[in-house]
């Protein structure tokens, strides 16, 4: 493997798949954010999948609408005054996008209808301590065309259409106001809904050709005071930063050089590992404008994770000459708005193949990542102080629990962190890890603390 | 349509190396009345149950299998037919046995221990236009017949084509391999180069 330092102190605990699993590929599983314990899987046969949290079981499906692989999958950010209409965006191989809605009223816990009527229909998986999930009684009566009738199904209400070949990923800003989508063909589209709630009318506010070759994932940053930011990841190893100016008008304003393949997947640094690191550097304070910029996170084919910084500006001296005015055509300079980022810190490499997702959890700050060698890693960055009166606090990632073979043989293609709901939960704020595969199979994992004197081998593959 | 190469070697299919004999052999010894005899010192399309069989079936007892080599490999790969000449990639030594490893599994002792299989192809011309449609076939051929813990890569080998960098990015991507896989226009043309692997 690798000279890592690895400080197993968590255990990843398989604790639950969820069911029935798509009989092929999936591709990505995205928690709901508003709290709803549902999580939606894209798959390569043409579906999406919501599963509950709360009993691993499937929920309910959105299909018929694409004709090949749904790639990427997003909720929309929950809109006050219109609580009672879930909305999801599909993105799909067949260059189109879908929105579609599902009116279900939600209780204060966000419990579904089905969770509290399901007594004839949904037997409750049972978990016993941190045991495996029985059968659902659903596998052995497949009644699930009784729920294509009902009047609460997913309403496929309308396919945004613009893009030449494959849409890689899509994204909801978190204001639920913007909705990105990026494609084989180069380009980032942005959308805008206008017009009266349920209208569903978008409207194209940018197209965005600055990538040399497909894009594969967008992101983004939420509003800090100066609109909200997308980052968007390609096959041309480069990252870029992009912002909408006062008229409306979107530009790239960094790019981000240094991996050395396709980047694969990318997150914003959460608040909490932010104010973390605020504390760690003394300038923890209220004022916004002293803040740092959140971070970014990406991971790469070429085995990597890297940390990402906006560089103070003006950029210290020791940078290279043309990132100075001096000497170059006015033409040539940077905009006003054109930041520069660096990478300020690469995560311990663990794995050897490609780095399909990285996750970092809003809970924690910790990160989790998977890849084509079927590995899960975790990951916290640790500060170790001082070394030199007056001198950088320095932190470092470290390596806190790995685990192989996390779908057998097979590659995963996408994990996240998620809150957890099922009767398993042992804290309010407890997370697991959801891990998709290409044997089709999304996997629940807990995370055990380790203590120090049964600190081994941190793994137990689940037999399937 | 235009060739790219309209004059390629081919090379003689006895002197392409085979499976048939060691297989043969190791198939005698285990059942000694076997019809194979038979087929003793025939073509090199003789009747072999083992040839061109898919390795799909996960299901079976590992412990009986016996790993699969380089050999075998090459086995799967070279009668896939070049989409603009009649002849398969072996004859035309765009597959050649030496340019198949295998690297060994990580960790022997685990039953899901990923192998790693490089698979380096030499194309006729160095502009071939179909250097990445032949890369993609390869690449499907193996991601259909070996087991799911291959991870298999194709590469055009290097200095034998101007553009190999790209088409190599372009062969390692999973997504582009997948949705290359959904369009049916593409699928047919693999499916037509495939017809040569499937037959006995």
């Amino acid at each position: 493997m690798t000279d890592a330092p690895i400080d197993s102190s968590i255990r990843i605990q398989h604790i639950a798949d969820f069911k029935p699993p798509a009989l092929s590929r999936a591709w990505a599983s995205i928690p709901n954010p508003n709290d709803i314990p549902l999580i939606a899987t894209a798959t390569s046969d043409k579906t999406v999948r919501v599963y509950s949290l709360k009993n691993f079981t499937l929920h309910s499906k959105l299909e018929k609408a694409h004709e090949r692989s749904v790639r990427s999958v997003a909720w929309q950010p929950r809109i006050k005054g219109n609580e009672s209409v879930m909305s999801i965006a599909t993105g799909s191989f067949d260059a189109t996008m879908g929105i579609w809605h599902r009116r279900e009223q939600f209780g204060e816990h966000g419990d579904s209808r089905q969770d509290e009527t399901g007594g004839d229909e949904v037997a409750e998986v049972e978990i016993s301590g941190f045991g495996q999930s029985k059968p659902h009684k659903r596998m052995d009566n497949s009644d699930d065309d009784s729920d294509e009738s009902s009047p609460e199904d997913w309403e496929y209400s309308i396919v945004l259409e613009g893009h030449d070949s494959e849409i890689k990923s899509v994204a909801y800003s978190p204001s639920g106001q913007y909705l990105a989508s990026c494609s084989r063909d180069k380009s980032i589209w942005i959308w805008e809904e206008i017009g009266e709630e349920g209208e569903d009318e978008f409207e194209t506010v940018a197209v965005l050709q600055e990538h040399d070759a497909d894009v594969k994932c967008v992101t983004w940053r939420k509003d800090d005071g100066n609109g909200e930011v997308l980052a968007s990841g390609s096959y041309d190893d480069t990252i870029r930063l992009w912002r909408g100016d006062d008229e409306g008008e979107w530009s790239s304003v960094a790019v981000l050089e240094g991996h050395e393949g396709t980047v694969w997947s990318l997150q914003w640094e959460p608040e909490v590992s932010r104010k973390a690191f605020m504390q760690s550097e003394g300038t923890d304070n209220e004022n916004e404008y002293n803040k740092p910029a959140q971070r970014l996170l990406s991971s790469s084919a070429d085995h990597s994770i890297r940390v990402w910084s906006k560089a103070p500006t003006p950029p210290p001296p020791n940078k290279p000459s043309y990132f100075s005015n001096a000497g170059i055509p006015s033409t040539m300079r940077p905009g006003p708005s054109m930041e520069t980022w660096v990478c300020s810190a690469t995560l311990p490499t663990v794995h050897t193949l490609p780095v399909y997702s990285i996750s970092w959890s809003p809970i924690s700050g910790r990160v989790c990542s998977t890849s084509s060698d079927g590995r899960i890693v975790v990951y916290e960055e640790q500060t170790k102080g001082r070394t030199s009166v007056g001198g950088e606090i320095e932190r470092a990632w470290v390596v806190i629990g790995t685990i192989e073979s996390a779908h057998g043989p097979y590659e995963i293609n996408h994990i996240t962190w998620c809150k957890r709901f099922d009767s398993g939960k042992r804290r309010p704020d407890e997370e697991l890890i959801i891990t998709t595969g290409d044997d089709g199979a999304v996997r629940a994992w807990s995370l055990e603390e380790v203590t120090q004197n049964e600190k081994t081998s941190a793994s137990d593959v689940p037999s399937s | 349509m235009e060739l790219d190469n309209a004059n390629p070697t081919i090379v003689n299919p006895s002197e392409l190396p085979s499976y048939r004999e060691r297989r043969k052999i190791k198939d005698e010894s285990r059942q000694k009345q076997g019809i194979r005899q038979l087929f003793m010192g025939k073509s090199s399309y003789a009747i072999d149950p083992f040839y061109l069989s898919d390795y799909s079936d996960t299901d079976s007892d590992d412990s009986n299998v016996e790993p699969i080599d380089e050999q075998e490999i090459y086995d799967l790969i070279a009668p896939i037919t070049d989409p603009e000449h009649p002849f398969s990639l072996a004859s035309l030594g765009v597959v050649k046995l030496e340019d198949v490893h295998l690297g060994s599994p990580t960790d022997p002792t685990k039953a899901a221990a990923l192998s790693h299989v490089l698979v380096e192809l030499t194309p006729t011309v160095t502009h071939c236009s179909l250097a990445t449609v032949i890369g993609l076939c390869v690449r499907v051929r193996l991601d259909q017949a070996l087991p799911p813990s291959f991870r298999v890569e194709v590469k055009i080998k290097s200095g034998t084509h101007n553009q190999s960098e790209e088409v190599n990015k372009q062969l390692a991507d999973k997504e582009r391999v997948a949705a290359a896989l959904e369009n049916a226009q593409l699928m047919g043309v693999l499916r037509n180069m495939m017809k040569t692997c499937l037959e006995p």
